[in-house]
């Protein structure tokens, strides 16, 4: 039963990634085809869900389906990139601190205390304030660039952490003290040996904050971040603030719909993944024990 | 005990823990509720006027206020020495605390003004006895050069750079002072003086015509008391000391301000004439008697429109603007009031405000700049009424020109002149000619919007849908408000959406934004450089009201819309509602001052329960 | 032990050291100029270079005595953070809004810790029945439902459509009135993620070796749960609720946003917004603090409650 659970959420994380890869190519060749025609007028200004448009249509006629749809690419991206950025910085630095211990542990330890000190949703607003119209490499930080940077550079924390302690609670284990008994320089040791003992750890993790990410898009979508100019599941339900007094309930159904599928089925198979990486993390139990 | 009796045991515990967990919180919530009592402590027979503020007010000081909030609810304390005749249109100013209109030299550089004898301050802790003294011409003085001191960075200071004789040498003397306690306010200013007790004197650098209705009429210049001000220091902005016929009782900043009967007023009665017509709307039904009527005067502080909107609703509140999305509730579709309305015995007021809104053009960019047909182009391209429709529920006028309809040089055959039309096949000829004046394909153009919330958003991309209609791109950039000055100050922006009210009844705010002098961070934030125009700025600015003056405006708005340096999209018409009960409410565009004037009649008040239960 | 609790102190130095950087870098080198804005949006070049004197904004940033950050840190030192861009003093904003911002936090955290806990002893004990996994489902499906969407239905239907509460924050009425949907609110969504957590840390005891063995002698389940299990289970359980506590001061952003609530949640993403720095600065460094006064107060109740610590 929990087999199959698992197996439908890989499918259905699966499903939404390929959406978004599908949207992200049919954008990069110009291709009209369903979600990338959002903006076409579908209906009339807010007409509820019906048999032309299922989702309904929002302000200007725009069939809420698509924007749904589209929405996903936004999100997904926004939410892979983010992780991407978070473990690209934590897992070095985790391992680098954990490993070597001494001056250099210490600064980095430092590091992410103090980023921790400081509320998080602070950090990710004055990130992202600050982050806005300024260029890296000459590549001009739009809205939502400044948003999964943002997000990403205040979210290494944890893994770091997590990477840290594994890190060092191996360091003194047998296979490591003979790799360096024969000499292995210690990036290999860190890299090749250290790093895939732990790495199911940083999948587990990513799994789960992925979920967070696709969040967060949302409430930084509230206070003003974000992608303004295309259809974002954050910007659906933020809409829809003034628009329910006007009995106009589809869009942020259908965003909420988007966002509850996708993190339950990453819920799903994050747990799963735990279970079948460490027995002992088992979450379920079974009759009698 | 058997698997069962251990596992309802269990059930129990945990359930007996829950409970205990909500009783907990119930305790705290009472506790809590404890901690805060109603807001509404007012005797049966009291008088109170209600209303909603959309924003917290930011100080009750004066000199140093610009905000609108701030405005509204300081003008009921502070009085200046011009103001509004409150009924009589065209908008007319008469003499509040000064005593007649200002006796002018004949180079228009002299204004003596006499104060009225007997205006008191109200009584505060700051005065000996706490008794409030007699206003004294000096006390206008003060105020105004309180405005010049560096270290009070006052916000108006911009109002009186370089007019008054004097008064810019004294600010550079407020530089070598290192607090605002250490400025000797007795240094004297030639241009600034009280020849006596009496008597105020002002000189200007060069003819101001509108030194009365932008300087004396305006909440900055309000007298405040030099007691107050050494009594306080900084925390002067929550202990207003005003001459005005209230005074402030409580506030509670983030959401609660009450104004009680300044019982020090030295008194003043409800004016006795008005407009054509004012007798027939029962505008007159209190003349010559003496107000303030209301014994106190109450803000809530309510952010959102629907919660205030309900509020209104439930009798709490007196008036209140239409929410965007509510409109269907509150006007029929032929623009009546709904049945609903009128069971509830509400008043409609409709009311044109001195107000003007456009997508501006940053001249000085490489692309807009010498492009007319492009800024042309995306002019006729915008149908401003499909954009009153779907965002102003069509309340809006259509902007035909720069300047409102309210001012009395608006020219009435500006809509025939057709600068406003929205014409697509035109717009995509210009957009062909503009290519070829640009010399290759036109790159995407950025719009900068000073909002990202909801209402910003949809706007943005109402403007990407119009213009993508005729084949041009844009990218919307939505950012917070200080970002947006900051780049409309560093000339970073190539078209932006901004607007304006004007404060006087006189359209030349209008036209200084687009005097070359005033570039960022002056107001002309379009760049616009047109040496005729300034030629005819300069000399509009030193004349008084005159036909002469009337045709100089009308023809530098023409050559504003010639130039296209921005394109103006609605003047906007406000839509008050408000409760049977409350009189005398004439809807005004430059005073803020009239709650003095405002009835509730109790009675009807008091039966407005009755009218919602019939209604439902 | 003493030593322990000294060293523990020091390592705050550098950790507050740290955040006063941080916020110094962020709003003031990387921030953006506000003098504009101050001038009153409309005036000379000649009035914002004196506006940006008057504030020290023309001082050098790092490098001197006198040096905006050098200023920044003492005035941190002596907690004088000065007043906000409306003039009215930066300590009398918090003080305001703290209290509406725990009238929230306060009761939405009691709830959320006494149900939660409780729900999950309930669970352990009914561990791998269909109860339990209907549990699980509906403690995800909460996870997965975005805060947002759970404020904005809860106040459509509770409060719009059914008016059992007020729709927006109304100083007309008590705080409890106008507190009690946003921390209903708060409870239900943070329960699902709460008790998935405090489920997980009661059956990692219960697979535990010495809960076998009580189990073996025959003792009650109630006794194993309460006696044993929960005890063991405090090291975690006190991580998490001791490290929360800072955050109720700061109240919840998106829940004061939403219904008005005057609390501090509410002043930060205004002071944001409109780039007043003295607060940002004000709330940033007081929330470092009862950070690591907290993270100190989580080590010291851990050499309470597990001697293996005391032996480190």
């Amino acid at each position: 039963m929990e087999r199959k659970a698992a197996v439908a959420s890989l499918a259905v994380i699966a499903a939404y990634f390929a959406l978004a890869g599908f949207i992200h190519i049919a954008e990069a060749f110009d291709w009209q085809i369903g979600p990338t025609l959002w903006r076409q007028q579908a209906g009339e200004s807010y007409s509820p869900p019906g048999a032309d448009n299922i989702f309904g249509t929002d302000i200007f006629g725009q069939s809420v389906l698509r924007k749904t749809l589209y929405g996903a690419k936004i999100s997904i991206t926004v939410a892979l990139l983010a992780s991407l950025i978070s473990i690209a910085i934590g897992v070095p630095l985790g391992a680098i601190g954990g490993y070597f211990r001494g001056f250099v542990d210490e600064i980095i330890v430092w590091i992410y205390s103090t980023l921790s000190s400081v509320p998080y949703i602070l950090l990710i607003l004055a990130f992202a304030v600050v982050l806005r119209d300024r260029s890296i490499f000459g590549h001009k930080l739009t809205g939502i660039t400044a948003v999964y940077l943002a997000i990403g550079l205040t979210s290494w924390v944890g893994i770091c952490r997590l990477i840290r302690g594994e890190v060092i609670k191996h360091k003194n284990r047998e296979y490591i003290l003979a790799a360096i008994s024969y000499g292995c320089s210690r990036r290999r040791i860190i890299f090749r040996h250290l790093l895939p003992n732990v790495f199911h750890l940083v999948i587990i993790d990513f799994s789960l904050r992925f979920v967070s990410f696709i969040h967060a898009e949302v409430i930084l979508s509230f206070l003003g971040l974000g992608e303004a100019n295309r259809p974002s599941w954050g910007a659906m339900i933020n809409d829809a603030r003034t628009e329910l007094s006007r009995g106009v309930w589809w869009q942020m159904a259908a965003a909420t719909a988007a966002i509850f599928v996708i993190s339950l089925a990453l819920n799903i198979f994050g747990d799963a993944l735990r279970d079948s990486f460490d027995p002992k993390l088992r979450t379920r139990v079974e009759r009698g024990s | 005990m058997t698997h069962y009796e251990t596992r309802t045991r269990q059930a129990v515990v945990a359930r007996q823990r829950r409970c205990g967990g909500v009783v907990i919180w119930i305790a705290a919530a009472l506790a809590f509720s404890g901690c805060r009592d109603s807001a509404r402590n007012e005797e049966p027979n009291e008088m109170v006027l209600h209303h909603v503020l959309h924003s917290k007010i930011k100080g009750l000081d004066p000199g140093c206020m610009r905000d609108v909030y701030s405005i509204m609810v300081a003008s009921q304390i502070f009085e200046t020495l011009y103001d509004y005749h409150f009924l009589k249109r065209p908008y007319e100013l008469v003499a509040l605390l000064a005593e007649d209109m200002p006796q002018v030299s004949a180079d228009r550089l002299t204004y003596a003004m006499k104060i009225r004898k007997g205006v008191y301050f109200q009584d505060d802790a700051c005065f000996p006895n706490g008794k409030g003294r007699e206003l004294k011409a000096q006390d206008f003085v003060f105020s105004i050069k309180r405005i010049a001191g560096i270290e009070y960075i006052s916000p108006n200071w911009s109002l009186f750079d370089d007019r008054i004789v004097g008064l810019d040498e004294f600010r550079e003397y407020t530089k070598s002072c290192k607090n605002e306690t250490d400025v000797d306010y007795a240094r004297p200013v030639e241009g600034l003086m009280a020849t006596d007790d009496y008597t105020l004197l002002i000189k200007l650098k060069k003819p101001w015509p509108q030194l009365v209705s932008a300087a004396l009429a305006d909440i900055s210049t309000a007298p405040v008391a030099k007691e107050a001000v050494d009594y306080y220091g900084r925390d002067i902005i929550s202990h207003p000391v005003g001459t005005g016929s209230f005074k402030l009782n409580v506030w509670r900043r983030d959401s609660y301000i009450e104004l009680v009967r300044n019982t020090a007023f030295r008194g003043e009665l409800y004016p006795s004439d008005g407009e054509f017509g004012d007798a027939e709307a029962g505008y007159l039904d209190d003349a010559g008697k003496p107000i303030p009527f209301a014994d106190k005067v109450v803000w809530t502080v309510i952010e959102e429109y629907q919660p205030a909107w309900l509020l209104f609703l439930q009798g709490k509140v007196d008036a209140t603007v239409v929410p965007k999305d509510s409109y269907g509730e509150v006007m029929t579709e032929t623009g009546q009031l709904t049945s609903k309305m009128r069971h509830l015995d509400i008043q409609l007021k409709t009311f044109p405000d001195p107000s003007t809104f456009w997508l501006g053009f940053n001249m000085m960019d490489k692309v807009l700049g010498r492009n007319k047909p492009l800024r042309l182009a995306i002019s006729r391209a915008i149908d401003r009424r499909k954009f009153i429709e779907l965002f102003f529920n069509g309340r809006h006028l259509v902007a035909h020109g720069l300047i409102p309809p309210m001012m009395d040089c608006f020219d009435p055959q500006i809509e025939q002149k057709g600068y406003a039309r929205c014409d697509l096949q035109e717009a995509r000829e210009l957009l062909m000619q503009a290519e070829t004046t640009y010399g290759a394909k036109l790159p995407p153009l950025k719009i900068a919007m000073p909002g990202t919330d909801t209402w910003m958003r949809q706007y943005g991309q109402f403007l990407e849908r119009q213009l993508n209609a005729i084949g041009l791109q844009v990218e919307v950039d939505y950012m917070d408000r200080p970002t947006f000055e900051e780049k409309l100050n560093n000339k970073g922006v190539q078209i932006f959406a901004s607007g304006t009210t004007a404060s006087i009844p006189d359209a030349i705010e209008f036209l200084s934004m687009f005097y070359s002098k005033h570039a960022p961070p002056g107001p002309n934030k379009f760049n616009y450089s047109n040496p005729e125009f300034d030629g005819l700025y300069e000399k509009a600015q030193v004349m008084p009201d005159c036909p002469e003056r009337r045709e100089l405006y009308r023809k530098m708005e023409i050559m504003v819309l010639e130039g296209c340096a921005a394109v103006f999209l609605n003047h906007r018409v406000a839509y008050v509602l408000h409760h049977d009960w409350y009189k005398n409410y004439k809807p005004h565009a430059f005073a803020y001052g009239l709650s003095k004037y405002r009835r509730v009649d109790l009675k009807k008040q008091a039966a407005y329960k009755e009218l919602q239960k019939k209604a439902k | 032990m003493s030593t322990y609790i000294i060293r523990r102190l020091l390592y705050t130095i550098p950790i507050v050291f740290g955040v006063l950087l941080l916020t110094f870098a962020l709003f003031n080198v990387v921030g953006g100029d506000i003098s504009f804005e101050i001038a009153g949006g409309t005036t000379t070049q000649q009035t914002i270079d004196e506006i940006r004197q008057e504030y020290g904004l023309d001082k050098p940033l790092f490098l001197s005595w006198d040096s905006q950050f050098v200023n920044h840190f003492k005035n941190a030192l002596t907690f004088n953070f000065g007043r906000a861009r409306d003039r009215e003093p930066v300590i009398d904003k918090i003080k305001r809004g703290i209290g509406p911002s725990l009238a929230i936090t306060a009761p939405m955290f009691l709830g959320v810790v006494l149900i939660s806990v409780s729900l999950s002893l309930v669970i352990a004990f009914v561990r791998g029945t269909m109860w339990d996994m209907l549990a699980v489902v509906v403690c995800v499906t909460g996870m997965s439902v975005p805060y947002l969407s759970f404020i904005l239905f809860g106040q459509y239907f509770l409060a719009y459509k059914w008016g059992l509460f007020p729709v927006f924050f109304s100083p007309d009425l008590s705080m409890a009135r106008n507190v009690a949907l946003p921390v209903l609110i708060g409870i239900a969504a943070g329960l699902g993620g709460n008790v998935r957590f405090y489920r997980t840390v009661m059956l990692d005891e219960m697979r535990s070796d010495y809960v076998r063995t009580a189990f073996a002698k025959g003792l009650s389940p109630q006794r194993v749960l309460f006696k044993h299990v929960l005890k063991n289970a405090m090291t975690p359980i006190i991580t998490r609720v001791v490290l929360a506590i800072p955050f109720l001061f700061l109240g919840s952003l998106l829940l004061e946003r939403f219904f008005g609530i005057p609390g501090l949640g509410y002043l930060m993403v205004e002071a944001i917004g409109s780039r007043d720095y003295p607060v940002i600065s004000a709330m940033t460094y007081m929330s470092a603090i009862l950070f690591v006064v907290f993270n100190l107060i989580t080590d010291i109740c851990y050499l309470l409650v597990d001697p293996r610590v005391r032996l480190e």
